[in-house]
């Protein structure tokens, strides 16, 4: 028995061995490309310091980097200018403060109870609706938070405005819920089973092992989910100016969350577009968002560094230290301890009602005396109920603000809402420019992203060694991710528009988005390539095949979905961001559609904005707008989380 | 050995981190027979297999010195063509590996990446290479199927057809039965049988009674040396190592 081959085919094989040197150039310039869309993360990163510091170091310079960073007084319109940051900076570290005193006790009982509490049917309903979320935009966020929150506090606290450091915390706290939960959870659930295991098994209580074992074990997870929820409460811009109330003052008491104030993103965002360009003030901001990049920068690598070292670790194996030595368990309790008694110390300072500290104090005393003689169980059913109130209050802020935009925003819409240009300022007529604007923008920004993203990606998994080189790339990736949207569109701005030339444009617009989407578009086409197993790809390089043919034919076609669900998910956050536009690409108001890519457009959530800012008495199609912008977003959101569980589901039959 | 031998190692050294993992390995596999490598897990044997067609250049971390050669050319030298020396050496590995394509694309696989496009001369390779892996019955009338379709046995002989289909001089066989259970063990044993007819075929194996059956020529591995080469009759009755005697007669420990 003997494979007969014609002579035909003896030919092809001897003649693509003579091919080799061919192939080689080929390979090779395969790589050189694949290299360069790598590359282009750093190259950005580059940019983006460049050109801020470009125009932001003039005014450390004129100012004085002290008096800059440390000045009292943010005055930069009046007749004698002043550029004194600090307010500004106070603001940023108080709003945080305070979103992350509302968020993480909710999240971390929110994550305990998806890990551990939750049934399968139960998870199916929780995880959805935590990346619904986180899902929906920002801006989409600052329209609720500005009519429903601000009224709820401006009525309950008898105050004549409710835009307050109170209402941009509770706000922000939200938004940064999911990103804690999801990598809380993940950590949470991370922890090998023969720890759950061998607690349960010497006779301790679920909660117990909840309590001692498992969140211990998680604990750096933990905090580096926390990290990365501070890291998106620092960088966001058009929810917080919507209900902070914009004044550039340090609260006075310091701890009185009734005040307004004024963050370095709100800042960009509300004076950006008035600046005259090149001048102090316009240098100024730019030194804000210096300022701003470095802190969201530290914050988001410290992040990176504790999950890379965690992953690191796990990989490792056995002989990895334990997550968290006695000391710094014991800096997180004392941390966590601080941040309740600030909460407590605030609701009273500021607002609780006369019979609250009682009540508290009876609850704590009562605890306190009750404890030795409560059984183990009955401590477990305290503490699971607390965890279950928790979760219901994650579900129940998701359920109101769906139900607020849906039942206020289904009577705007209607065929003409959908299909005509908007009159008298947006009060009347329909949005269909803005639609048509925002889907040009995505489609633009992924068309640019998708072949930097998956090219990077591939020539991170696939070509080469961890070293110096990938460090750096990696280092960019993470750079650009934890990058706050406004400076996106700062960087858009000086370099895109007035630097290339582009002026305010459509494809100044999608070249900006498509920078901030690229990180996403690499992650999940890394993750997606990583999963394919290694045996596949030994299998066709053992055949022969060189390495191009093994990735295109053989690592790419499966991987095509991974690829798509990512592609999707930029598509959905690209389309529901404002602050990125805002200054590169969108006009307020246009009866007509571009005629190439170098017109500005209108775009949903950047009119969306305005409507709910500026132009008074147009509610109904306030809502309109943030109803369809919403399901546009939660749409692309919807399909692509469908697309990954039906493509899950068929990889494991 | 007196056989004309078609690979031959001199003093290969291969460290993966700060491990030595095979260490100077000198051996001659002789053309168109079945060579097994045997020894316990860990001492080697599936690495020094993965250096015939230098597949352990995808792993981090590994150095190599001494040489190996395939018909006197020497394959670690920094000029070979890797691409051509993997289609000479085929390889089936340890879990069956098809990709997930259908039965068809799988065997055609190996011809198109090199360079074959005429859609019967692919007809032709695919059925003449599932003829002689003995699963040309079993799969004919659903070629167009996935591969992930079929049992494990009838995978890994997809596999072999795969293999065949690139016309390799060399079948490297890393543990090729130990996902199966014995009736497609079976099978495969006798398809190495046949297979020596026309190819050098080395199989490593922790399984020494498949060592016996299948093999002409045996070497015994451990910790990363080679203790012992040659004929399989000779290792198994009249071992030279005492080392040897006392794995084959299961008195290790």
């Amino acid at each position: 028995m003997i494979v007969k081959t014609t002579d035909q085919y003896r030919g092809t094989l001897a003649i693509s061995a003579g091919h080799a040197r061919y192939s080689l150039v080929k390979e090779k310039s395969i790589k050189t490309v694949l290299f360069f869309t790598a590359f282009f993360a750093v190259i950005v990163v580059t940019f983006i310091l460049l050109f801020l510091l470009r125009d932001g170091l003039p005014i450390f310079v004129q100012a004085g980097p002290i008096s800059f960073i440390f000045g009292p007084d943010w005055a930069p319109t009046s007749v004698e200018p002043l550029y004194g940051i600090f307010p500004l900076i106070a603001g940023t570290l108080l709003v945080t403060f305070g979103a992350m005193v509302f968020a993480v006790p909710l999240s971390i009982c929110c994550a305990i109870y998806i890990a551990e509490l939750a049934s399968p049917r139960m998870k199916n309903i929780l995880k959805p609706a935590i990346e619904l979320l986180a899902g929906i935009p920002s801006v989409v966020y600052g329209f609720f938070g500005l009519i429903v929150l601000t009224g709820f506090i401006r009525v309950t606290f008898d105050l004549p405005t409710g835009e307050t450091w109170l209402a941009a915390s509770v706000l922000l706290g939200i938004m940064a819920l999911p990103t804690i939960v999801s990598v809380s959870e993940d950590a949470i659930s991370a922890v090998p089973r023969e720890y759950k295991e061998g607690s349960l098994a010497i006779g301790a209580t679920r909660w117990q092992t909840i309590s001692r074992v498992l969140v211990p074990a998680a604990l750096s997870g933990i905090a580096a989910a926390i990290i990365l929820g501070i890291g998106r409460a620092v960088g966001e811009t058009m929810a917080v100016m919507m209900v902070a109330g914009n004044a550039a003052i340090i609260p006075d008491p310091v701890w009185n969350i009734l005040s307004p104030l004024r963050t370095l993103t709100g800042t960009l965002g509300i004076e950006m577009g008035e600046v005259p360009i090149g001048s102090a003030h316009y240098n100024a901001l730019f030194g804000v968002a210096v300022v701003l990049l470095v802190i969201t920068l530290v914050i988001n690598l410290s992040a990176v560094a504790i999950l890379r070292w965690l992953r690191e670790g796990r990989k490792g194996g056995t002989a990895r230290r334990p997550f968290s030595s006695p000391q710094t368990r014991e800096t997180f309790v004392r941390v966590a301890g601080m941040l309740l008694f600030a909460l407590l110390l605030v609701i009273f300072v500021a607002a609780a009602p006369w019979w609250l500290l009682p009540m508290l104090l009876l609850a704590g005393g009562t605890w306190y005396a009750g404890r030795p003689y409560l059984s183990e169980n009955t401590v477990q059913r305290i503490a699971f109920s607390f965890i279950t109130a928790a979760t219901l209050a994650v579900l129940a802020i998701l359920v109101i603000i769906l139900q607020d935009i849906i039942i206020n925003g289904l009577p705007a819409i209607s065929w003409e809402f959908l299909t005509r240009p908007p009159l008298d300022s947006g009060r009347a007529g329909g949005i269909y420019p803005a639609i048509i604007g925002t889907l040009y923008l995505v489609a633009g920004a992924i068309a640019i992203a998708l072949p930097l993203g998956v090219g990077a990606a591939i020539y991170l998994v696939e070509y080469t060694r961890e070293g110096r080189l990938t460090q750096l790339i990696r280092t960019g990736i993470d750079l650009l991710n934890g990058t706050p949207s406004i400076v996106f569109g700062l960087f858009g701005f000086a370099f895109i528009v007035l630097y290339l030339g582009a002026g305010v444009s459509m494809l100044a617009g999608q070249m900006t988005l498509a920078l901030m989407v690229l990180p996403t578009m690499i992650r999940t086409t890394e993750e997606a390539l990583k999963s394919i197993p290694m045996a596949l790809r030994e299998g066709s390089l053992a055949l022969g095949a060189t390495k191009w043919q093994t990735i295109s034919r053989v690592v790419l076609p499966p991987a095509v979905p991974g690829i798509v669900t990512g592609a999707i998910l930029s598509i959905g956050r690209a389309a529901g961001e404002t602050a990125p536009i805002m200054f590169t690409a969108v006009v307020f108001s246009s009866r007509f559609l571009p005629d190439s890519v170098l017109d500005p457009v209108m775009a949903l959530p950047y009119h969306l904005f305005i409507l709910a800012t500026n132009v008074p008495g147009a509610s109904a199609n306030q809502y309109g707008t943030a109803l369809v912008l919403l399901m546009l977003v939660v749409g692309f959101y919807a399909i692509a989380i469908a697309a990954r569980t039906h493509f899950q589901k068929k990889m494991r039959a | 050995m007196p056989e004309d031998c078609i690979i031959s190692t001199t003093d290969l050294n291969l460290w993966y981190h700060e491990k030595h993992a095979l260490q100077s390995v000198s051996i001659r596999i002789p053309r168109n027979r079945v060579t097994a490598l045997i020894g316990p897990s860990g001492c080697g044997k599936s690495t020094l297999l993965r250096c015939f067609n230098r597949l352990n250049d995808l792993i981090d971390h590994v150095k190599i010195t001494g040489t190996v050669t395939l018909d006197g050319n020497d394959i670690l030298a920094p000029g070979t063509d890797v691409v051509t020396l993997r289609k000479k050496i085929g390889m089936v590995f340890q879990k069956p590996n098809p990709f997930p394509k259908s039965i068809w694309e799988n065997v055609a696989y190996g011809p198109k990446v090199h360079g074959v496009k005429d859609k019967g001369e692919l007809d032709r390779i695919v059925e003449e290479s599932l003829r002689h892996a003995a699963l040309w019955d079993e799969v004919k009338d659903r070629l167009n199927d996935s591969a992930l379709g079929l049992s494990g046995g009838q995978q890994q002989r997809l596999c072999i057809a795969r293999t065949l289909a690139v016309e390799p001089e060399v079948i490297l066989m890393d543990e090729p039965c130990s996902a199966l259970d014995p009736i497609a063990t079976a099978k495969i044993e006798n398809l190495i049988e046949m297979l020596k007819q026309e190819y050098t075929v080395i199989i490593v194996t922790h399984n020494m009674q498949q060592a016996a059956r299948v093999s002409d020529y045996t070497g015994f591995m451990y910790l990363g040396k080679l203790v012992e080469c040659g004929k399989t009759v000779q290792i198994f009755e009249h071992p030279a190592e005492e080392l040897t005697e006392n794995y084959i007669t299961g008195r290790f420990g």
